[in-house]
């Protein structure tokens, strides 16, 4: 078309939505990282220092931002393969067209709607000591594990929250892949299974393979997701047992808006953002390479 | 055992599955009709203890502001939702139709801030917002979230797979470009509208953090904040935080059920994945 | 920029251009009123029911003025005051949690109200008030009543037990006595949970409710200084066996969880170790079968926490004479009388309490008021560096809590702190600060 008016165009449509993410993603990212290499406190009567990478080279000797870090690359590794594989299962198990699996559909989709503060109250009732989850476990296991007061245990506290991360956020990550599954021509199946292919030879060669894209949207999705993990720690287990469940988003928080630290909460903010990308970055080569 | 009985069998468990999976909402609405002090015995399986009660619900209309609350949910993540479909269209049609200078660029760019945490800028952005004085508003909860990277990419996705008659028409009329996207492309791409519109509602809807570090007056602070604010309200009461929870997650699973359609047919097309 | 009154987003939204025509301030209050803003935590029922009603009542006795009341949730109280003051948009009366209140004041966000209340309340407060509320020579917040901390029993169980029940603040338990009460009650509980230690609460009450005991133990939080300093006292030998005690009661299951807050109510356990606040509460569980004992004597005699939530003005405010009137009818001895009567803490006014009252020789409450008036008490710091100091021990104490190693976890919150001082070289106090509180008095 013509060329000027194109472009005239084109900036017209784009700059609303340019300006909305250099106003609020952009500009407090680089205000993030400005912040962080100073001494900045929220409400100071100081004059504001400039005091280089202190608060970095801090945090990465601090064992309790460790600790975070660590939780969060933990569960981000837990809940990526454990929410997409659940998802698929789901998503399978649901693709039919009869009432039953409609109703099932939309009972696994159910918990989407909850806003994770109400999941995180909801199940801090659930985990109680004498709730549904532990006598449904001690039940499942004929009474050998009773696991007491689930949110208070070193090991079983960030396990606790990832279920209730996967059981908010699987349904729909199932909807996604399941319209995959239902744009995956029948024919395709109907010859594979004539040239004698068993079921799981079929879900290996067709179904895979067709969902790939979907399944890395999710998978990609997911783990964005689960680095920002924050209201559930707040709500249900303030970064306990002894910063089990302490994440960094939870870190940042607490330094810059209950104690004000807001250089630190930065610098904790960017090196949230660094070890995202870094893995970002890894998981997409990953994806080269296998292309 | 034949195909029929296994596929009955099948169903039937899957039907169990879900049924388990969507328990704990059961136990919601079954402890918001409990009497406070019985709640935990309930729910730990003593199931007939305490009767049926609606006083929870009572509770919560006198003890919260849930109207407001609501209507604050409704508003901010309507404006969101609104504001975003029109700014995020626009500039995923830009980037996936017209050529221009830079075009290249900014797409990278946009993919590349898809990838960064809300949380990350949230302590400057809350610095920022406070120091200026905008605070405890609906404008502040919604304006942030308007322009999302993650909308702007799926509709470039959907709009690389639409067929060029549809504006070359217009433009062959002699319709300008903006105009021919407001009435002629996007009315065609209702679905992913509706698609994009869903998924940024269900994101959004439960967002705490923000209306935590910028709101103070319970008339515009939103449900999510709502009830992280009723159970840290002495006393206590367990069936009252559980009416509260069934009273949040009502409106948008009206709406779903309204727009199942629509927003399962918007996935399926703007193939949220390449 | 203060927002002077607020309406609801919806009426400004809906009705903002007529309105602000019509009523020239742009107050829903009507024109001639001037509407005066006020911040509350959101504390127990009856403490904001009784919080509203006197609000009401100086509405009546002052036509002229509209006072808008918000009640803030307690957890993210001190977050949001901070947010709201790099906003300048603090309320025109603000409570604050008494050992936030140097922090707030060093920012340059409170008016020193040494000069502007009426000597005669000055007087007539007890010392414990007014020291919570001064720093760097300023007065800058006063409460109508300050807190009292102790163990509720039931006194049938302690008989029962054989449990000696001690008379006063200087006849407290020693810690091996509380050791042996607690396995005496074990052996009759089915749980063998039988202490309270409102585990479920969050942040601040660890801070107010364990600090005392590392104090009787003769370690403590902080050295004031100047700079204030945590190394060497929180870490130090006194405060670390303090908390392995309490570390000990959770390890041998003495210790109830209280996810539901009913176990002292319920009777699940026998004692709890809680402040003035749950008074009406467990009075009406427990009648008559109550009785109030102090913390234990660690071995420089028992000790315990006060201070409360004061009272405090913002600094940039407008009507300045009008909120003084609101304080002052907040502070006088009806409305104190008022006010405690809700919530079971100590009167701030002596003049405020009559001898047939709880508090007075004899009364059901008279511990506090004696732990309090006999130097039992142990204020928490008064630094700007307290949100760090709490935010430390706090992380600390839910450490150890879950089994974490005492002294490791002291070691790191007195690190944390200390970092925190240094940081802000050491919260100094400069001379400009001095002359414009000197001027504002």
């Amino acid at each position: 078309m013509k060329g000027a008016a194109e472009e005239r165009a084109a900036w017209m449509l784009a700059t609303p939505a340019l300006l909305g993410m250099a106003v609020f993603i952009l500009l407090p990212f680089a205000a993030a990282v400005a912040l962080s290499l100073t001494d900045a406190r929220l409400g100071s009567p100081l004059p504001l220092h400039l005091v280089g990478p202190v608060h970095y080279l801090r945090l990465l000797t601090d064992p309790g931002f460790l600790r975070a870090l660590a939780n969060t690359a933990g569960f981000a590794a837990a809940a990526v393969p454990l929410q997409t594989g659940l998802a698929l299962a789901l998503a399978l198990a649901v693709n039919r067209e009869t009432r039953a699996s409609a109703l099932a559909r939309t009972l696994f989709f159910l918990p989407v709607v909850f806003p994770l503060s109400l999941v995180s109250v909801l199940w801090t009732l659930l985990y109680a000591p004498s709730g549904p989850v532990a006598r449904v476990l001690a039940t499942l296991t004929l009474g050998v594990w009773q696991p007491g007061d689930v949110l208070h245990d070193p090991w079983l506290a960030l396990p606790a929250v990832l279920v209730t991360s996967v059981w908010q956020g699987a349904g729909f990550q199932m909807v996604i892949l399941l319209a995959g599954l239902q744009s995956i021509p029948d024919d395709l199946y109907e010859a594979a299974a004539l040239d004698g292919a068993g079921a799981w030879r079929r879900f290996r060669s067709i179904t895979l393979p067709m969902l790939r894209g979907r399944l890395v949207v999710v998978a990609i999705v997911t783990s964005i997701l689960s680095f920002r993990l924050f209201d559930q720690v707040r709500i249900m287990t303030r970064g306990g047992p002894d910063g089990a469940t302490a994440t960094v988003v939870w870190e940042a928080v607490r330094a810059a808006f209950d104690q004000a630290q807001l250089a630190r909460g930065s610098a904790m903010s960017i090196l949230l953002v660094v070890a995202v990308l870094a893995i970002t970055l890894a998981v997409g080569r990953l994806r080269g390479e296998e292309a | 055992m034949s195909r029929r009985t296994r596929r009955a069998l099948g169903a039937v468990a899957v039907l169990a599955a879900a049924a388990l999976w969507a328990a704990p909402a059961g136990l919601m609405v079954l402890g918001s009709l409990t009497p406070n002090d019985a709640v935990l015995a309930r729910l730990g399986g003593d199931l007939a203890n305490g009767g049926v009660t609606f006083a929870n619900y009572a509770d919560v209309a006198r003890r919260t502001d849930l109207a407001a609350n609501l209507l604050t949910s409704l508003v901010v993540n309507g404006l969101i939702v609104a504001l975003g479909l029109a700014v995020n269209s626009a500039a995923g049609y830009a980037l996936a139709r017209l050529e221009w200078r830079g075009r290249r660029v900014v797409l990278v760019m946009v993919t590349a801030i898809m990838v960064v945490p809300f949380e990350a800028i949230a302590v400057p952005l809350f610095a920022g917002a406070s120091a200026l004085g905008w605070r405890d508003g609906w404008l502040v909860q919604a304006l942030p979230f308007v322009a999302q990277p993650l909308a702007v990419v799926l509709f470039w996705a959907y709009f690389r797979t639409l067929p060029r008659e549809i504006e070359e028409a217009a433009w062959v009329e002699g319709a300008g470009i903006v105009r021919t996207f407001v009435s002629v492309v996007a009315p065609a791409s209702r679905p992913a509208f509706a698609a994009v519109g869903t998924v940024t509602l269900l994101l959004q809807w439960g967002m705490y953090l923000w209306p935590l570090l910028m709101t103070v007056h319970e008339d515009v602070r939103p449900l999510p904040l709502g009830i992280a604010t009723l159970y840290g309200l002495p006393p206590l009461a367990w069936g009252d935080v559980l009416a509260y929870g069934v009273v949040m997650v009502v409106p948008v699973l009206v709406l779903f059920v309204i727009f199942q359609g629509a927003f399962l047919r918007g996935v399926a097309s703007t193939g949220l994945g390449r | 920029m203060r927002s002077r009154c607020r309406q609801t987003e919806l009426q400004r939204t809906i009705a903002g251009v007529v309105v602000a025509a019509l009523a020239g301030t742009g107050c829903g209050a009507g024109a001639e009123q001037t509407a005066l803003e006020v911040w509350a935590h959101a504390g127990q029922e009856s403490e904001r029911r009784v919080l509203r009603e006197q609000v009401s009542r100086f509405d009546a006795l002052h036509p002229r003025l509209r006072v808008r009341l918000t009640f803030l949730p307690e957890g993210s109280y001190t977050g949001q005051v901070q947010a709201a003051a790099i906003a300048g948009d603090l309320p025109d009366l603000l409570e604050l949690d008494g050992p936030f209140v140097a922090d707030v004041a060093w920012q340059g966000d409170l008016l020193p109200l040494d000069g502007r209340l009426d000597p005669g309340l000055l007087d007539d407060l007890l010392p414990s008030v007014v020291t919570q509320g001064t720093w760097a020579g300023h007065l800058w917040a006063v409460g109508a009543f300050d807190s009292g901390l102790a163990i509720w029993a039931r006194r049938s169980a302690l008989v029962e037990a054989g449990i000696r029940i001690p008379q006063g603040p200087d006849d407290a338990w020693t810690g091996d006595e509380l050791d042996a009460a607690l396995d005496a009650l074990a052996r009759t509980d089915p749980d063998g949970a039988v202490l309270d230690l409102k585990l479920n609460y969050r942040d601040e009450w660890f801070t107010y409710g364990f600090a005392p005991l590392l104090t009787s133990a003769g370690g403590g939080l902080l050295d004031p200084g100047p700079p204030p300093h945590a190394g060497g006292v929180l870490d130090a030998a006194p405060s670390v066996a303090a908390l392995q005690r309490v570390q000990g009661w959770i390890a041998a299951g003495r210790i109830d969880p209280n996810l539901d807050d009913l176990a002292f109510v319920s009777g699940r356990v026998a004692l709890s170790w809680v402040g003035h606040w749950e008074a009406p509460r467990y009075r009406r569980a427990w009648g008559d079968d109550l009785v109030l004992v102090p913390l234990p004597d660690l071995g420089r005699g028992s000790r315990t926490g006060e201070g409360s939530w004061v009272w405090a003005i913002a600094a940039d405010g407008r009507q300045t004479d009008d909120v003084i009137a609101l304080l002052q009818f907040l502070l006088s001895p009806d409305q104190v009388r008022a006010t405690v009567a809700a919530n079971g803490a100590v009167p701030a006014r002596r003049s405020a309490i009559r001898p047939s009252d709880p508090w007075a020789p004899g009364g059901r409450l008279h511990l506090y008021l004696a732990q309090l008036e006999g130097g039992f008490a142990v204020p928490r710091p008064r630094t700007p560096a307290y949100a760090a100091v709490t935010g430390a021990f706090a992380e600390a104490f839910l450490a150890i809590r879950d089994g974490a190693d005492v002294r490791r976890a002291l070691t790191r919150a007195a690190a944390a702190i200390d970092r925190d001082v240094a940081d802000n070289q050491g919260y100094p106090v400069t001379d400009a600060m001095r002359r414009r509180w000197e001027a504002e008095r």
